[in-house]
């Protein structure tokens, strides 16, 4: 059989967000890949330097649905870094806990993507019942589900009380064990080991050489966690384990990101327990000295990079974002080239891709006769009424549901 | 303190010109202006000798004068020294480090991108994080390049 | 003749068998989603899909040739339709019986899997022809297991015919306990033909987003899910009429009744194999078959040669 192309994106039931590979297969194997991305590029950072620095907190929180607290964090520790300022314990603690619960929630959404992508969808439907738990828990604790708009310059904004800390408690005993029987299913479940074993291999040295960063770099055998190497908030204070793994494939990196949710769930009770008592922020003034500062954060997905420069004005120079999957997805086409092709989907999503990226207009037409096919509300309407009406139903009289 | 000291000394010992331009922020966080022509140098030393091995990404800034090109490279110490380079405005050109940092590709490419520096020796021609029919020579993070309606309507694919 | 019309477009013919087949797609669905610990769809669904598809616009690429993409659906409904009419759906004898009939449902149920593989190929989209090309890899590896695994019971009954295999069984139940290894593959053979979970190697949509069926819509898919339910039906009924041949009770409504729990039964242990496995690789289905249920149905020939010669002497 001669090779062929085949597109997988920008629009394909394996990827959650637009992103674009060409695959060349050689039968079922992959001979070459290439990714072509930036379908969602927003233009955030340009957004930045037009808004305050407070502002540019709820913008930032919006360049990722699931590590929003990662990415807002990590920019107010640029600009507290800027501004010399020390944020209270309990404000650290509470950015921790929040932290923590956002860590657990995107790698139990990442191991039911996981099940789906290798066509277990038990699994998916199981992890993501046990997911609302955690969802709920943060809706508790700050109000929403996932943009928690908790950080602000100098601290929190919400402080949590007794009930709530025996609310956490409580659901983390539910979610250990739920966890505990995920990692059994995932370490010795004949299907799935043979579905992830030796799929998508990034030995060590690879995976260095390329940069690649969080559970994906774990999973291959490096010890690198900015918790631990660069740590921030209250991690300094507390005890856990960086998970590493040496299987180099997608079995590793499932294996890291189960066992991190334990190491999670570890660090949230000790911030429970050991939350100190105090104010959960301090005032900082609206103007920012000039400065620069270049922060680190272990989001999820491994580290998220910001750095802010300021001008001495309430709006910032320079804001720059370095999501955690710009950088896996240097090693994403090694990964992929010379596997199977069923086995695409999940090495993509193993490096748990997150594409935070320009708007446009998408223009539809059609190659032959050049007419555009583009149908607003009304005219998509009236297309369905003729469609109908050729067929001997009349439905212009009905009433839309809708008007525009 | 100490390692950052030590690592700058280093530095300072290996590249006499760089002398005093160091900037220790605190114990993780060193700021470095390099001249442009030994960057690829000392981003060489770095990796080989000092255990630089990580690049976590590019910064590419106009600050109205100048195009600032920031590249942040760490160990796994936690400690990230960022050298700073200039270019010009106008045909700026920048090499590619991508023969030591291999990953770092995609950086470029937004660089190239965003900014509309020239990356010399970038193995790569691809349009990132701009869509393929986006006008030429409209570089968005400039300082003079404002978004507005009157900007022209993206062609066809 | 009028009664052979009957029998063959409403009962127990076509008719018969659609609201069979929607009805066990309920079952299906209902059960796989009570495993995963969801709701569920209500009772009507399968027909609220079956109408709604059915009134839908349907699209036909320009690059495919009209006519065939159009008959596909329609030979593979046939195919199941006309297998259903051989297999006995109460007592022990089918509507038409005649000798060699096993065969000839075999060859019928095989009818829908190619013309798969034709859908896949003549819409002329890069998923549909990976998804034919897979869907015709999966058949070489399940078909020849499948076809021994049933072929085993026939030759201990001493007859081709369906009829006489199940008159054959009712008489000696007993024995019927020696084909268990051919049921286990039957069955497992049964999920690859049907293109479930986890066999499902030729729709996977996360790789081949809807694999052969990618360019069908409207009534043609509609046509196409009604052969693959009535085709599940079919493969249960045959299964049951070979395999579980006691309890064949001379009245027809009580025949019936427990015609529809064998099938059940059936039905049950594959949304089981659908909810309890993640989807297989293609080369890991293939190896699967050939050295795990290849050899097991061969060891049921030798099982049912072996049993023959001690029932002959």
């Amino acid at each position: 059989m001669a090779k062929m192309m085949i597109p997988l994106g920008p629009q394909h039931p394996a990827l959650e967000e637009p992103e674009s590979f060409s695959l060349l297969l050689d039968g079922e194997r992959i001979a070459a890949a290439t990714v072509a991305l930036g379908y969602n590029h927003r233009g955030m950072e340009k957004a930045c330097e037009s808004r305050t620095y407070i502002q540019d907190i709820y913008l930032l929180e919006r360049i990722c649905g699931i590590c929003s607290h990662s990415h807002s964090s990590s920019y107010v520790q640029a600009v507290e870094a800027i501004a010399g300022i020390e944020i209270p314990k309990r404000a650290a603690y509470l950015r921790t806990l929040i932290g923590e619960l956002e860590r657990v929630h995107s790698h139990l959404l990442w191991l039911g993507i996981a099940g789906h992508e290798i066509g277990f969808q038990t699994l998916f439907m199981f992890v993501w019942r046990d997911r609302e738990l955690v969802m709920d828990l943060l809706e508790r604790l700050t109000g929403n589900r996932v943009n928690y708009g908790m950080n602000t310059i100098g601290g929190v904004r919400r402080d949590i009380d007794s009930t709530q800390t025996e609310e956490v408690l409580k659901a983390l005993d539910i979610l250990e064990a739920r966890t505990s029987y995920y990692i059994k299913v995932c370490t010795e479940e004949q299907s799935i080991i043979g579905r992830l074993a030796g799929v998508g291999k990034l030995p060590r040295e690879d995976a260095l050489r390329l940069g690649a960063v969080g559970p994906v770099l774990r999973a291959s055998g490096v010890r690198r966690d900015m918790r631990k190497d660069d740590p921030y908030d209250a991690y300094s204070e507390l005890d856990f384990n960086v998970i590493t793994d040496d299987h180099a494939d997608v079995l590793g990196r499932t294996v890291v990101r189960v066992f991190e949710i334990m190491e999670s769930y570890k660090i949230c009770r000790q911030v429970v327990r050991n939350m100190p008592d105090g104010p959960i922020a301090v005032k900082v003034p609206a103007k920012i000295p000039t400065g620069e500062a270049f922060s680190r954060y272990e989001a999820p997905r491994g580290e998220d990079i910001h750095y802010v420069r300021s001008n001495g004005t309430d709006r910032p120079e320079r804001v720059k974002v370095r999501a955690p999957t710009l950088a896996n997805l240097a090693s994403i086409t090694n990964m992929i080239e010379g596997g199977y092709l069923a086995d695409v989907p999940i090495v993509i999503a193993a490096i748990d891709p997150c594409f935070s990226c320009t708007d446009r207009m998408i223009r539809v037409q059609d190659s032959r006769s050049g007419r555009e096919d583009r149908y607003d509300w009304a005219g998509l309407r009236q297309y369905s009424i003729d469609w109908y009406k050729k067929r001997g139903v009349d439905l212009s009289q009905t009433k839309a549901a809708w008007k525009d | 303190m100490e390692q950052a000291n030590a690592i700058v000394a280093r530095l300072e010992e290996r590249f006499p010109a760089l002398v005093g331009g160091a900037n220790i922020a605190n114990e993780r966080r060193i700021f470095w202006s390099v001249p442009l022509t030994s960057l690829m140098d000392i981003l060489r030393y770095c990796n080989d000798e000092l255990s630089f091995t990580q690049l976590c990404t590019i910064t590419g800034l106009d600050n109205g004068e100048m195009f600032e090109f920031l590249y942040h490279i760490s160990r796994d110490d936690g400690i990230v020294l960022t050298l700073k380079v200039k270019t010009p405005r106008d045909g700026g050109v920048v090499p590619s480090v991508v023969p030591i940092y291999n990953g770092a590709i995609f950086y470029e490419l937004e660089l190239e991108g965003l900014l509309g520096v020239e990356v010399e020796g970038l193995p790569d021609d691809r349009q990132y994080p701009l869509p393929d029919n986006w006008p030429k020579g409209q570089y968005p993070l400039r300082k003079d390049w404002k978004p507005n309606a009157e900007t022209p309507p993206l062609p066809n694919p | 003749m009028a009664l052979s019309l009957i029998n063959i477009l409403i009962f127990p013919g076509f008719l018969f068998l659609s609201t069979l087949a929607l009805a066990f797609e309920y079952v299906d669905r209902k059960l796989c989603a009570r495993m995963q610990n969801r709701v569920g769809p209500p009772w009507y669904q399968p027909i609220a899909d079956f109408i709604k598809l059915m009134s839908k616009e349907t699209v036909i690429p320009t690059e495919a040739n009209p006519s065939i993409f159009k008959s596909i659906p329609i030979f593979a409904l046939a195919a199941t339709a006309s297998a259903f009419l051989y297999i006995p759906i109460w007592g022990q004898r089918s509507l038409y019986p005649f000798d060699c009939d096993l065969l000839v449902v075999l060859y019928f149920l095989t009818v829908p899997t190619l013309t798969f593989f034709l859908a896949g190929w003549f819409s002329s989209s890069l998923y549909a022809e990976i998804g034919s090309i897979r869907a015709m890899t999966q058949l070489f590896a399940y078909e020849v297991p499948l076809y021994m695994a049933l072929l085993g019971p026939a030759l201990l009954a001493g007859s081709w015919s369906i009829s006489a295999i199940t008159a054959f069984y009712h008489q000696n139940p007993l024995l019927s306990l020696l084909n268990l290894p051919g049921l286990c593959v039957a069955i497992i053979a049964a999920q690859g033909k049907l293109e479930r979970a986890p066999f499902d190697i030729p729709d996977a949509e996360t790789e081949i987003v809807g694999g052969t069926f990618t360019e069908y819509s409207g009534r043609y898919l509609g046509l196409f899910r009604m052969a693959v339910d009535s085709e599940m039906v079919a493969l249960a009924a045959l299964i049951s009429a070979i395999f579980f041949p006691a309890l064949l009770p001379a009245n027809p409504v009580l025949g019936l009744l427990v015609f529809l729990i064998k099938v059940l039964v059936v039905v049950f242990i594959l949304a089981v194999i659908k909810t309890a496995f993640a989807r297989f690789r293609i080369d890991q289905m293939v190896t699967f078959c050939w050295k795990i249920l290849a050899p097991v149905s061969l060891l049921q020939i030798v099982i049912d040669i072996i049993a023959k010669g001690v029932i002959l002497s």
